[in-house]
């Protein structure tokens, strides 16, 4: 994830300073976990640097404040509507199944199943906290849990496909 | 609470006895939501069908809230059903040709007259399924979802204390699924309803508190969310 344009995000929606940047950016990170302080600092100077970002001052206690520039607006708004490809994030288990798949049959289905034991766990896993958000009511998260658990749907069929056909 | 104990299930197959349920020990608590997997043939649905007391057990005892379904005579059995127990039922089981009002209120009607408070709870459940708007709608006019809704509502109005779904998301797309799910968790969480769903979709069965996994006609293991190797397990026992 881009830490760039997540700072844009935040700043296009209000003025922040530093700490409150980085307690916004974790939650918009959702289910990938927190982000390095040092890194929105350097991102920050960046911005300023590419005149994206402009910083009007200090706020009541004596904290940088941080403001997108129409620049920064644009470019947030180009980001925003481009599509993004496919990204094949599981190319090593591809890779591997094929390495497999041309060596040695057992070897293939103990991949097979190992990776659709990893695959249920992960579901497990997810729909349990899917449940937890449907009742807290975050929309947001919810809907990418779901998200992750469609492509883990699809991977388990296509597991499933595979073995069949292996027999 | 329902508590089955030492329950077996015979039925003949030509000359031959084949034992579907060999020794089934379980409890569920009130306002629990678990679900029951395992394989085809595995016994799920019999078990299913055997705590809603659409059939007996060849031995053993089913009891719901301390009172044992066996030892009902079959009409009492059918006013207990009606009155305690809610199903849904993989292809809904509506009647087409009445409105979504008519078929919700239906269980209401074998028990007698429509009073003030079950049209309230009528309305109040068409509200919470979200088919508000829909009430006049003949069912066979319906979406599979929104007949599945229905059958939802059909299963709650008369306030059961379990209800029994048998693969309620079996026959739909899994968004469509999704919805009935998050109604089913609402239903559950809302209003504390126990329910016993039958699935064989980890997708669907990871809305629940508990998960029975049977497998040859006995509980295998009966794994709950707070466990910490519950995931591992289900990866274990789908693997």
């Amino acid at each position: 994830m881009s830490v760039k344009y997540g700072i844009l995000t935040l700043l296009s929606v209000k003025q922040c300073h530093g700490y409150e940047l980085k307690i916004e950016l974790d939650s918009l990170l959702g289910l990938k976990g927190k982000i390095n302080p040092g890194q929105i600092y350097t991102t920050l100077d960046r911005l300023i640097r590419d005149g994206f970002v402009t910083s009007p001052g200090m706020d009541g206690e004596d904290r940088r404040l941080y403001d997108i520039h129409i620049k920064g607006k644009e470019e947030l708004n180009k980001w925003l509507i481009e599509p993004v490809a496919y990204s094949n994030t599981k190319e090593d288990f591809f890779f591997k199944w094929s390495c497999a798949r041309k060596t040695n049959s057992e070897l293939e289905k103990l991949m097979l199943t190992q990776q659709k034991e990893l695959i249920v766990k992960e579901v497990m896993e997810l729909t349990k906290l899917k449940t937890e958000l449907i009742l807290e009511g975050d929309e947001r998260r919810y809907l990418l849990v779901t998200g992750t658990l469609l492509h883990l749907e699809a991977d388990l069929t296509w597991i499933n496909q595979v073995e069949n056909r292996v027999g | 609470m329902i508590r089955v104990h030492n329950v077996t299930k015979e039925y003949m197959q030509g000359q031959e006895k084949i034992q579907v349920l060999k020794g089934v020990n379980l409890q569920i608590n009130e306002g629990e939501f678990v679900a029951v997997m395992g394989p085809s043939g595995s016994g799920k649905s019999t078990l299913l069908q055997l705590i809603g007391g659409l059939d007996l057990p060849t031995s053993g005892d089913i009891q719901i809230n301390q009172q044992s379904l066996q030892e009902m005579n079959e009409k009492k059995r059918t006013i207990f059903r009606r009155r305690h127990l809610g199903f849904v039922f993989q292809n809904y089981q509506l009647l087409p040709t009445l409105t979504v009002e008519e078929n919700i209120a239906f269980p209401i009607h074998a028990d007698g007259k429509i009073r003030k408070r079950n049209q309230r709870s009528i309305t109040n459940l068409i509200s919470e399924v979200g088919l508000k708007g829909f009430e006049k709608k003949r069912a066979n006019l319906l979406s599979g979802g929104q007949q599945q809704r229905v059958a939802i509502a059909r299963a709650l109005v008369n306030h059961p204390s379990v209800l029994l779904a048998d693969e309620p998301t079996g026959n739909l797309d899994r968004t469509i699924a999704e919805d009935i799910l998050r109604l089913l968790l609402t239903f559950n969480r809302k209003h504390n309803q126990t329910i016993v769903m039958v699935t064989h979709d980890i997708f669907a069965a990871g809305f629940a508190d508990r998960i029975i996994l049977f497998r040859d006609g006995v509980i295998e293991k009966i794994i709950s969310r707070k466990d910490e190797d519950y995931a591992k397990y289900m990866a274990h026992f789908m693997a």
